[in-house]
């Protein structure tokens, strides 16, 4: 059975508006039609000029965030049905992000952040590798084969919720530190970098401790938690980040007693 | 070109979430209060025993009562919010197993009590 409900969408066109308006749809709907579903009627069938970020229709991409009716939201498995009550929806940009169209974030400053905490396995026979890069041409497949690493399960369940991260942005628009402070580096990333600190495998942690404790590393995080309420991984980016206050006070205590 | 919409003085009231913290970050208000109440009693300890009367009837005062209690319910509120985060900052994990948060949890209201009852023990007799 389809329905009706008004979709409101806020529109961002920077060659025709110097701010953005809003603009509003009556979409046909069933059980089924997700928010994105909806964003895809009204640029297919009502105009076409919307803009919009989307791929994989099944919350694993992580390019369809939005704020649904001022909750950030994932398009896809976010459903139509659950504001019938409401009456209307509003789909706008995420929150505190900068838009550069319609519907569609800067995502630059985000994987700049996200590049800044080096979010891969840094460990000391890579460094090894890096000088003897000759050398690692030569290598033979066996050798190779020799770099495996172990690690139990007990070593993964320390890290592994954090690295269900899917980037899509959600925990920012969740933020108010990040709004009120661009600069922050953010949920999302520190929680990555503290993914990697917790690794058996990685031996980085003093390559990210410089730049995660920081006024704006984790020492921005107030602990509002909002973050990984609205996290659709349930990576607990809040938990994750605190961590990362513990391990950056060690850290400090630590250096304090080994100046020499 | 891209638009940055400005975050407004009253961001926090526009979210459910956001309310909440602020009311978590609020509790400190009574709570200075009493520190304050309790700095002034130590003052008038020293002062000497008319100041501390002074200070005994101060405290007496049913409006002076109410910032206090709302200053303890303030604490108690801060405190289960709190509790709560703990083992999420700081998961103790016990030969490799992970304490469950819920043990956690109670093992913090459990040193409240304790705090309370040992507290009651000391000063017994001296209020009533």
């Amino acid at each position: 059975m389809t329905k009706q409900i008004k979709v409101t969408v806020t529109r961002y066109k920077p060659e025709e508006n110097a701010q953005p308006y809003e603009q509003s749809f009556d979409v046909p709907y069933t059980d089924s039609t997700s928010i994105l579903d909806a964003l895809n009627y009204i640029k297919e069938e009502e105009d076409s000029s919307l803009s919009y970020r989307w791929s994989c229709r099944m919350a694993i991409c992580g390019s369809c965030g939005y704020m649904v009716n001022n909750e950030p939201k994932l398009g896809c498995n976010t459903f139509v049905r659950d504001y019938a009550q409401a009456g209307e929806i509003k789909i706008a940009p995420l929150a505190h992000f900068a838009t550069e169209r319609d519907l569609m974030i800067d995502q630059d400053e985000f994987v700049s952040k996200l590049e800044a905490v080096k979010p891969y396995l840094i460990t000391d026979a890579a460094a090894n590798h890096k000088a003897e890069a000759d050398a690692i041409q030569k290598e033979t497949q066996e050798e190779v084969k020799q770099e495996t690493f172990k690690q139990t399960p007990e070593q993964l369940s320390l890290y592994q919720q954090f690295s269900a991260c899917i980037n899509c942005g959600l925990c920012y628009a969740a933020c108010p530190q990040f709004g009120l402070n661009p600069e922050f580096l953010g949920p999302g990333v520190l929680a990555l970098a503290q993914r990697y600190n917790l690794d058996n495998r990685d031996t980085g942690q003093a390559e990210r401790f410089p730049i995660m404790n920081t006024n704006n590393g984790v020492w921005s995080c107030t602990f509002v938690g909002y973050c990984s309420d609205v996290c659709p991984q349930n990576v607990d980016p809040a938990a994750a980040v605190n961590q990362g206050k513990v391990f950056a006070a060690e850290n400090t205590i630590k250096q304090l007693f080994n100046r020499k | 070109m891209s638009y940055r919409a400005p975050l407004s003085r009253t961001w926090w009231l526009k979210n459910p979430a956001f309310k909440a913290y602020m009311l978590r970050e609020a509790t400190v208000l009574p709570l200075a209060f009493f520190l304050a109440c309790l700095t002034f009693g130590v003052a008038a300890l020293i002062k000497g025993e008319a100041a501390f009367a002074g200070w005994l009837t101060t405290m007496q005062n049913p409006l002076v009562i109410l910032i206090n209690l709302l200053a303890l319910a303030a604490s108690l509120y801060h405190a289960a919010t709190f509790f709560v985060l703990f083992p999420r900052v700081m998961p103790l994990r016990v030969a490799g197993k992970q304490i469950p948060s819920n043990l956690i949890v109670l093992g913090q209201w459990l040193g409240v009590a304790g705090v309370f009852l040992f507290s009651a023990w000391l000063f017994a007799g001296v209020l009533v």
